[in-house]
């Protein structure tokens, strides 16, 4: 009998060591997420009237009316290629002296504000820091470059059609 | 040439031709390519819905207003004698007071029918004569049974299996249309997912675009130096456009090369010049739109020597509310297509090498509606169902055209509206190509096919 207890008590203290001591282990993870750019919702083409419209408001700073909405649109459609018809429209209104831009002054003052003002005026949301970074060199780099010519490139991007 | 004897050479041609294939220009080479017969094309329709009985049947009012006058009012397409009572189709004799009573000098010395191959007889065999189905047939060879307005055509157009397969540009491609209604800025190209956008034509409406419109929003457009201002523009629109990726997610572009684009905004800065010093090349007499919209398409013609422009016409279509009109329509556009081919002679690259098209889009009805004008003619309309509004005709010069020679008569119908995109297909050397895709309605064949 007490070779018995004795047997049962060293099972039993095999088994208390064989599984008192043993550590938790804990595994982190993280669901897979897909990464889009930033502007990726932005996949509906506008109208073309939406565009003049987006468009007139973001150079003149003010609404279109309904008479010359129409005329540009009539413009824009008597033309097939949009990105042909589009640039003639931009450097048309581009030589309209009522066109709200900032100076190339204010634009050298602070390149930053310029850059971001820019993508929240025409693509509605701030650069990534490389967009922001590559527009920050491509100012510095170019003494030439002028705000109109920066404005009418953000006009006339693809992301501008879209929304 | 004797139709006989011409069909032989054209026989011993296509049989040359057959076994071999041809390099096209632009360096495609198909088993299925043969060798162009023309290097330009310019296909008019024309111009609005154009009854049989006052063009090529040359009957004057003697089919429409119960008056015993015949006659040919379009003397520089075709061959026949003027109606020599009741004019009313010329410019206005203001000194008489009688509308429309000087009729316009011709400018072909040897009517178009003459010097090329006359169809009288033609069929628009399916759907209704609607201006869209015509203009949407016409250019795709296949009727449009199905579809509305403010939709492209489903079959692709005569652009896009040239641009495709024979490997034009986009400037070698021009739809002008005679206005943006009727959804002719849907013409250029399909909706066809295997061609498309891709392989669409330029499309211009000149009267818009210098007219009132392109003056207020496109004219003195600022010109941007090529060299610095406008290469800092590419370059930061590139980087925009490079940061946004959505496949297929663009401004609709009908993939013009830069160059060509650029090419687009000097025709169109040039010719908003020519606008402000009347230099534009108007027909003599342009007292309607459709003269005037020749004029511009002449233009285009002088200035991209496009290797296929369709153009159309639409004043005809006045004959739903004037018959006096109508028949000056179509004295006009008459005038405007015999003042197109002479003046395609005078462009050089595109004299002697050029082929010209002319088809009506449809017919009319062969009986009036209630309107009557001020000479108390009945007017007439394009209905559904009327089957003269089937009868079209078609009229082919230039090379590959035999001089002279007339395929069909009223009571035997030869061809069909949707002849034009084959036969076009054939001049540039890609026919078999283009029927084999599977696209072409099934009455289409090319009008060298039906000689």
């Amino acid at each position: 009998m007490r070779i018995f207890y004795k047997s049962i008590g060293i099972c039993l203290l095999i088994f208390l060591i064989a599984t008192g001591c043993k550590e938790d282990v804990y595994v982190y993870e993280v669901n897979d997420v897909e990464i889009s750019p930033i502007n990726s919702t932005k996949n509906k083409p506008k109208t073309e009237s939406q565009y003049i419209s987006v468009l007139y408001t973001n150079l003149f700073q003010e609404a279109i009316g309904p008479n010359r909405m129409l005329e540009a649109l009539a413009a824009i459609q008597s033309i097939g290629d949009k990105r042909v018809a589009f640039d003639i429209l931009v450097s048309k209104y581009m030589a309209d002296g009522r066109v709200v831009l900032p100076t190339e002054e204010e634009m050298r003052a602070n390149p930053e504000a310029f850059v971001r003002d820019t993508y929240r005026r025409f693509l509605i949301r701030q650069p990534t820091e490389a967009e922001l970074q590559w527009m920050l060199n491509y100012i510095e780099s170019r003494p030439n470059l002028t705000p109109e010519l920066v404005y009418f490139s953000f006009a006339t991007s693809n992301e501008h059609f879209h929304y | 040439m004797k139709r006989r004897e011409f069909i032989k050479k054209a026989g011993l041609a296509t049989a040359a031709t057959a076994g071999f294939p041809y390099i096209l220009p632009s360096g495609i080479i198909s088993a299925q390519t043969t060798a162009p017969l023309t290097d330009h094309v310019v296909f008019v329709l024309f111009a609005g819905g154009v009854r049989q009985q006052e063009a090529v049947l040359k009957r004057y009012l003697a089919d429409s207003q119960d008056e015993d006058v015949e006659g040919n009012i379009m003397y520089n397409m075709l061959t026949g004698d003027s109606p020599e009572s009741k004019i009313a189709y010329g410019l206005d004799d203001a000194a008489n007071n009688i509308v429309g009573g000087i009729p316009i000098d011709p400018l072909l010395q040897t009517p178009l029918d003459q010097q090329g191959t006359l169809f009288p007889e033609v069929r628009f065999s399916k759907g209704g004569a609607g201006h869209y189905n015509g203009l949407s047939t016409g250019i795709s060879g296949s009727y449009a049974l199905a579809q509305g307005l403010r939709s492209r055509p489903a079959a692709p157009t005569i652009f896009e299996y040239l641009r495709r397969h024979a490997g034009f540009d986009a400037t070698d491609c021009w739809y002008v249309g005679a206005d943006i209604g009727m959804s002719r800025p849907l013409l250029n190209y399909s909706d066809d997912p295997a061609y498309g956008r891709k392989y669409g034509a330029n499309f211009l409406a000149p009267l818009t675009t210098f007219g009132t419109p392109g003056m207020n929003h496109f004219m003195d457009f600022k010109n941007y130096h090529p060299e610095t201002e406008w290469t800092m523009i590419q370059e930061m629109r590139h980087f925009l456009n490079s940061n946004y990726v959505e496949e297929g997610l663009e401004i609709p572009h009908l993939y013009n090369r830069s160059e060509e684009q650029d090419f687009i905004k000097e025709f169109v800065r040039s010719t908003f010049e020519k606008v402000e010093l009347g230099q534009v090349s108007l027909p003599p007499v342009n007292d309607n739109r459709d003269l005037k919209t020749l004029g511009f398409a002449l233009e285009v013609l002088s200035w991209f020597k496009p290797k296929i422009t369709v153009i159309d016409l639409t004043n005809i279509d006045v004959c739903h509310a004037s018959y006096t009109n109508y028949l000056k329509s179509l004295h006009r556009a008459d005038h405007g297509v015999g003042f197109l081919w002479r003046e395609i002679q005078r462009i050089p690259g595109m004299a002697d090498n050029t082929t010209m098209i002319v088809m009506p889009e449809h017919g009319r009805d062969q009986d009036p509606n209630p309107i009557q004008d001020i000479n108390d003619w009945y007017a007439y309309d394009h209905s559904v169902g009327n089957e003269n509004t089937r009868r079209i005709f078609t009229l082919m010069v230039g090379p590959g055209a035999e001089a002279g020679l007339q395929v069909g008569s009223p009571d035997q119908p030869v061809g069909d509206a949707t002849d034009v995109v084959p036969t076009i297909a054939e001049l540039f050397g890609i026919k078999q190509i283009v029927e084999s895709q599977g696209r072409l309605d099934g009455s289409s064949r090319s009008l060298f096919d039906r000689m």
